[in-house]
């Protein structure tokens, strides 16, 4: 059978409602994920236990949309949207836009293969892990935030974290190892249920 | 008393932004309207219990605050913090999401020129928020009836396995539940190419006014736009 090639306007419909399906859960999910972050010692690891724990859903995510782009710019979108009702500013937002369509690009340009897949949960980890980024951006502000939820020992330790440039990084880099890590569990997830009952290709 | 959906989503949007930022008695001026409109919808039993436990959770807050009890104290302290300060926005979110109806809601959107794109994800995310919660406890439900709990020691001795029992079946329900979701709305001719009609009326009235106003001015003065105020 001859296609035109254009996509039917009802798997737009069935990507929509998969981007809110699936951006209720992510969010739940990293919810709970950096819940740990309210450790001080864990505060930097929270982003690998957020990536983790959202590397499933987002790979299932991934195979079950049919454009990639926008989804990925939507479901991040929406996050954005969500922590921008919850108190961080507009330049969240903007970051939470350009890390989707980064995400998107990847999963076009390698097509939805596992490389793309990973390359996309790399950059949608870098979504939570850059809501600390005002740690660092505009110190005595967010200390003096923290401090009417915190107690002193919280705070002197994100004190001394706001410090070095380090931590900054370790946020980063433990989110893109856990994103790293996730996906390839999460392959192995999808090939032991989801593919096996015929739910992601 | 039927507010316009749009008031509602600048209430919502007024009343986030002086939760999470303005000091406490503003976040409490947004508290009070949301309340007084909880009330004429007839909610009181969930007014009386928010209030109750906003106050519980502020008494203590007050107590815990200042003491130096280590990891514990952040724990317990974020917690009540999460009552304190967030439960008011979760009030004007509860009324929001109540008391205004899907089609309205879709309506509103496209009176306000805002892309379908947008607006479906953004209702079935509102939306799919009690379902997950519902899923996650009957999944949760069933695992403990296998013996298999979050604090226990085989789930110590192998986490992965843990995430894998709780999260799998979660996933493949809610999977089964947007296929159906998307099934139906494609069925009933949700596009985003034609322009929806819809039967509900929407539009501002003298109430719709009032809360807009009494939002500027709490917003107004928190600003100090207002002299004297």
């Amino acid at each position: 059978m001859r296609t035109t090639g254009k996509k039917s306007s009802n798997t737009l419909v069935r990507d929509l409602v998969n981007v809110g399906i699936f951006g209720a859960l992510y969010l739940v999910l990293s919810g709970i994920g950096a819940s740990i972050g309210f450790i001080p010692a864990f505060i930097v690891v929270s982003t690998c236990a957020v990536s983790l724990v959202t590397s499933v859903p987002l790979f299932l995510f991934f195979s079950k949309v049919e454009r990639p782009l926008l989804c990925c710019v939507l479901i991040c979108t929406l996050f954005g949207v969500v922590m921008m009702f919850s108190g961080h500013g507009i330049s969240y937002g903007l970051l939470c836009v350009i890390y989707g369509v980064l995400a998107g690009l990847s999963l076009k340009l390698f097509h939805k293969n596992f490389v793309g897949c990973l390359l996309a949960n790399v950059m949608i980890s870098f979504v939570p892990s850059s809501m600390m980024i005002p740690l660092w951006s505009s110190t005595e502000e967010y200390l003096a935030y923290c401090s009417s939820v915190c107690d002193s020992a919280y705070i002197a330790h994100l004190a001394e974290l706001s410090s070095s440039y380090w931590p900054l990084i370790g946020l980063f880099g433990f989110g893109a190892a856990g994103a790293v890590v996730g996906g390839f569990v999460a392959r192995r997830v999808m090939k032991k249920h989801f593919e096996r009952i015929g739910l992601a290709q | 008393m039927k507010l316009d959906p749009r008031t509602k989503l600048f209430l919502a949007l007024a009343a986030n932004g002086m939760i999470f930022t303005a000091p406490l008695v503003y976040s409490l001026l947004m508290v009070v309207v949301a309340s007084i409109l909880l009330l004429l919808e007839g909610k009181w039993k969930f007014v009386c219990t928010f209030f109750f436990v906003y106050l519980t959770a502020g008494f203590f807050f007050d107590q815990v605050k200042n003491l130096d009890i280590g990891t514990s104290g952040t724990i317990i302290l974020a917690s009540l913090f999460l009552m304190y300060r967030i439960m008011p926005a979760c009030a004007v979110l509860y009324y929001v999401i109540t008391t205004t109806k899907v089609n309205e809601f879709l309506a509103c959107m496209s009176r306000m020129h805002i892309s379908n794109k947008v607006t479906i994800p953004l209702i079935v995310m509102i939306r799919f928020f009690p379902t997950v919660y519902d899923e996650s406890r009957a999944i949760g439900n069933a695992m403990r009836m296998r013996g298999i709990r979050l604090f226990s020691l085989r789930t110590l001795k192998n986490p992965v396995a843990f995430l894998e029992y709780r999260l799998v079946p979660l996933l493949v329900s809610v999977t089964k539940i947007g296929d159906e979701l998307s099934i139906a709305a494609v069925t009933r001719g949700l596009s985003t190419d034609t322009k929806r009609t819809c039967v509900a009326k929407i539009g501002f009235r003298w109430v719709d006014f009032v809360v807009i106003a009494y939002c500027l001015i709490v917003v107004c003065a928190f600003f100090n736009v207002i002299p004297g105020l």
